[in-house]
């Protein structure tokens, strides 16, 4: 019985493909996920009164740590061991640009394409699980920018060497950082950077002079702060992760006079985002750069362990363009999804015979990519309108709009992960072997025979991957549905009694929808990349 | 006796590997260059609907002004019986948003392969597709062609140059702004003396 309804579900869902690419998750695993999502949600329907919001439960300062507390602490609040990563991830980087722009054009062979693309990209969104922001702090394009403008290899540089203008206020926000997103996306998925090498360090290049212009002109860190897509996105799913820069004390926060983690010290420069330890609530801008860690004269700045998602459960708030932000993050990791399912493929061929679109079909692309990302976006929107017809509209359309954006963010974090993985663990085979050879000299492109080695063996078994995917899936649900449960009766009413449990029906059906989306993604087969 | 068996067979296992690894074709594999008689090539095989596609260039990297020949294999992958239909080789400017495309020619099987000469007389990225019709069923395979070394210099030189720039032009900005500062200051002074 219940092979023959695997079956089916096989026959309805997945689609048989040409060239080689990666197994979808299968159909018992599917199902599984699917059971859970449905008790899951019989829970919140049936206990919808406000949830407590628990009082600094499970926080762990790493400091305290046995054996290696007191190890961490020493290296954190000294600038040496940071300086040597940044020297090393800059190194990395400006072998990536000379690889791309003198080494071999086959991208499987350049040490510029896989580095970027099959083990950066797709690992640095896994790292936020385990290290929150942590690559913002040795991030390569900060730390060159950094060097060419202040010309201190760590210390404080002069006021001299940057204009220091504020930051115009239409672009105060982070507008910018998901514009720069979508060009991006649209880069990587429609241009085909991350299969040219040359193109992948001509868009290196571009990013660290963007980086060094703005350093020059702007106060403190403007880039890291209102215009990077990646250090927004990090930022952003910083909130689920399970460490935090934090102060130890607050009430020493809370009587500081000096505020060295605002303003910086003599040697250490200020927050580079602008922020001030001892109200710090969200990871939203957080670096992790410890400038805060080396200026506290006080110590009194660490990391803490705390439970995973509690800080979008509970203590973060976000503004509109944050919101808009997620619902970004949201709608570009679907699509990055989509563009690699033979379906794609298909619709793209379609749509440029309508149009009469040629060549790289790059109009065809992107009217995809607007309608794809449109339609999380009409659908997230109709949601609210329907949250806020039931509540009577006592709520401003931009509060619950925000609120509510909170809950979406664990399934795009859930998505990209489970999709990243499937790159990261069936793509970067043979990596070892580019970097013997980084700008692949006299290399020629994988024949099929490598091809099919690679597909057949990748670095972990496929049973632990769809395991891993199915998991990762029900936490974004599971995620989901507890901010819901938080969040919702907080912005209805903050007296503590129960709500109506249809107020829980417009969010719950678009969070199961993008779940279930993501799920069926997740079955497709994927094309490989390279 | 047994044991310089054993090291004699070890010897001889480890110097064959050696000799595979390091040559090709009895020449020895580094010799291989662009000016060599027989120019290394560029090759790409992919199963594409019903049929395994082999894709070679030569030579693999062509200079402008240099004839170059792609050959083309197509064979059934249940079979292995070879494409013997007709064959079109088009090329277009793999550059930022250029679409033009030109048609090479139009080949026919020619013991078992299809070859397409090529001359290009401007450096660039290029893409040479073959289409074919194979059971009412279009065929279409993309290969991108490098023509020429690319341009590491300019990228690289534009890069340092807005930097340097940009960095000289804040700095003047800095010191003369500062200079501006410390002369009003000691206008300030100076004003103050008298009524002091």
């Amino acid at each position: 019985m219940l092979e023959s309804v695997l079956s089916q579900i096989n026959t309805l869902v997945y689609q048989t493909s040409e060239g080689m690419v990666h197994p979808g998750l299968s159909a018992g695993w599917v199902l599984f996920v699917l059971v859970s999502m449905l008790l899951l949600s019989v829970w919140l329907m049936r206990s919808v009164s406000v949830a407590a919001q628990p009082l600094n439960s499970g926080i762990v300062s790493v400091y305290n740590l046995p054996f290696i507390g007191k190890n961490i602490q020493r290296i954190i609040t000294r600038p040496t061991v940071l300086t040597l990563l940044r020297i090393f991830t800059a190194a990395v980087f400006l072998l990536v640009i000379a690889a791309g722009l003198f080494g071999t054009q086959v991208a499987e062979r350049n040490i510029a394409t896989t580095l970027t693309w099959t083990l950066w990209w797709s690992g640095v969104v896994i790292s936020v699980f385990f290290v929150g922001s942590a690559w913002c702090a040795i991030c390569p394009w900060d730390a060159i920018a950094t060097w060419l403008v202040r010309r201190k290899l760590w210390k404080r540089g002069s006021m001299l060497s940057s204009l220091n203008l504020r930051v115009p206020k239409i672009i105060r926000n982070i507008w910018p950082a998901l514009g720069m997103f979508v060009v991006l996306t649209w880069l990587e998925l429609g241009y085909g950077v991350t299969v040219s090498p040359y193109a992948t360090a001509l868009l290196a290049l571009l990013i660290v002079v963007l980086a060094t212009i703005s350093l020059a002109v702007y106060e403190r860190k403007a880039f890291c702060r209102y215009f990077c897509a990646v250090g927004r996105t990090l930022g952003a799913y910083g909130g689920i992760a399970p460490i935090a820069l934090r102060p130890i004390d607050n009430a020493v926060c809370a009587s500081c006079k000096t505020l060295e983690c605002f303003n910086g010290s003599q040697d250490i420069e200020p927050c580079p985002t602008h922020l001030v330890m001892g109200s710090l609530k969200q990871n939203t801008y957080c670096t992790s750069c410890g400038a805060c860690t080396q200026s506290c004269p006080h110590q009194n700045v660490n990391w803490q362990i705390r439970n995973i998602g509690d800080e979008i459960t509970y203590s973060a708030r976000p503004h509109w363009d944050e919101s808009w932000f997620i619902l970004g993050l949201l709608s570009l990791t679907v699509f990055h999804g989509f563009t690699m399912m033979p379906y794609w493929e298909d619709w793209m061929r379609q749509l440029a015979y309508l149009t009469g679109d040629s060549g790289r079909i790059l109009t065809s692309f992107s009217i995809g990519m607007g309608v794809a990302m449109l339609v999380p976006v009409l659908l997230y929107s109709a949601s609210i309108a329907w949250l806020q017809f039931i509540m009577g509209k006592q709520e401003e359309w931009r509060r619950v709009f925000s609120s509510m954006a909170l809950s979406i963010l664990p399934l795009a974090f859930a998505y990209h992960i489970a999709h990243n993985l499937s790159h990261l663990v069936r793509e970067s085979q043979g990596f070892l072997s580019v970097i013997a050879n980084p700008f692949g000299t006299d290399t020629l492109p994988l024949s099929m025979h490598e091809i099919h080695m690679r597909h057949m063996n990748p670095l972990v078994d496929d049973n632990i991957i769809f395991a891993l995917q199915a998991t990762l899936i029900l936490f974004g649900f599971w995620m989901a549905l507890k901010i819901l449960r938080y969040r919702l009766p907080q912005l209805i009413n903050t007296s503590g009694a129960t709500v109506s449990r249809w107020v829980f029906v417009p969010m719950l059906l678009f969070i199961s929808l993008i779940s279930m989306v993501n799920l069926w993604l997740l079955m497709q087969p994927m094309i490989m990349r390279m | 006796m047994r044991f310089r068996d054993i090291l004699v067979f070890i010897s001889l296992f480890i110097i064959t590997t050696n000799a595979i690894a390091h040559h090709v074709l009895g020449r020895p594999s580094y010799s291989l260059g662009e000016d060599s008689n027989t120019p290394p090539s560029m090759q790409v095989e992919t199963q594409i609907g019903e049929y395994y596609v082999t894709y070679m260039a030569f030579p693999a990297f062509p200079k402008p002004g240099d004839a170059g020949r792609v050959n083309l294999y197509a064979s059934r992958i249940d079979n292995g019986a070879p494409f013997d239909g007709k064959v079109t080789f088009k090329v277009r400017d793999d550059s930022f948003f250029a679409s033009k495309e030109e048609v090479l020619g139009v080949q026919d099987i020619d013991d078992g392969v299809y070859r397409q000469g090529f001359v290009f007389k401007e450096a660039g990225d290029y893409i040479i597709t073959a289409q074919f019709e194979s059971g009412g069923e279009p065929y279409t395979i993309d290969f991108p062609l490098r023509i020429g070394e690319p341009f590491p210099i300019g990228p690289l030189g534009i890069s340092i140059s807005v930097i340097a720039l940009l960095l000289i032009f804040v700095n003047i900005t800095q010191r003369k702004r500062l200079a501006r500062i410390k002369a009003s200051q000691h206008h300030q002074k100076d004003q103050k003396k008298p009524t002091e």
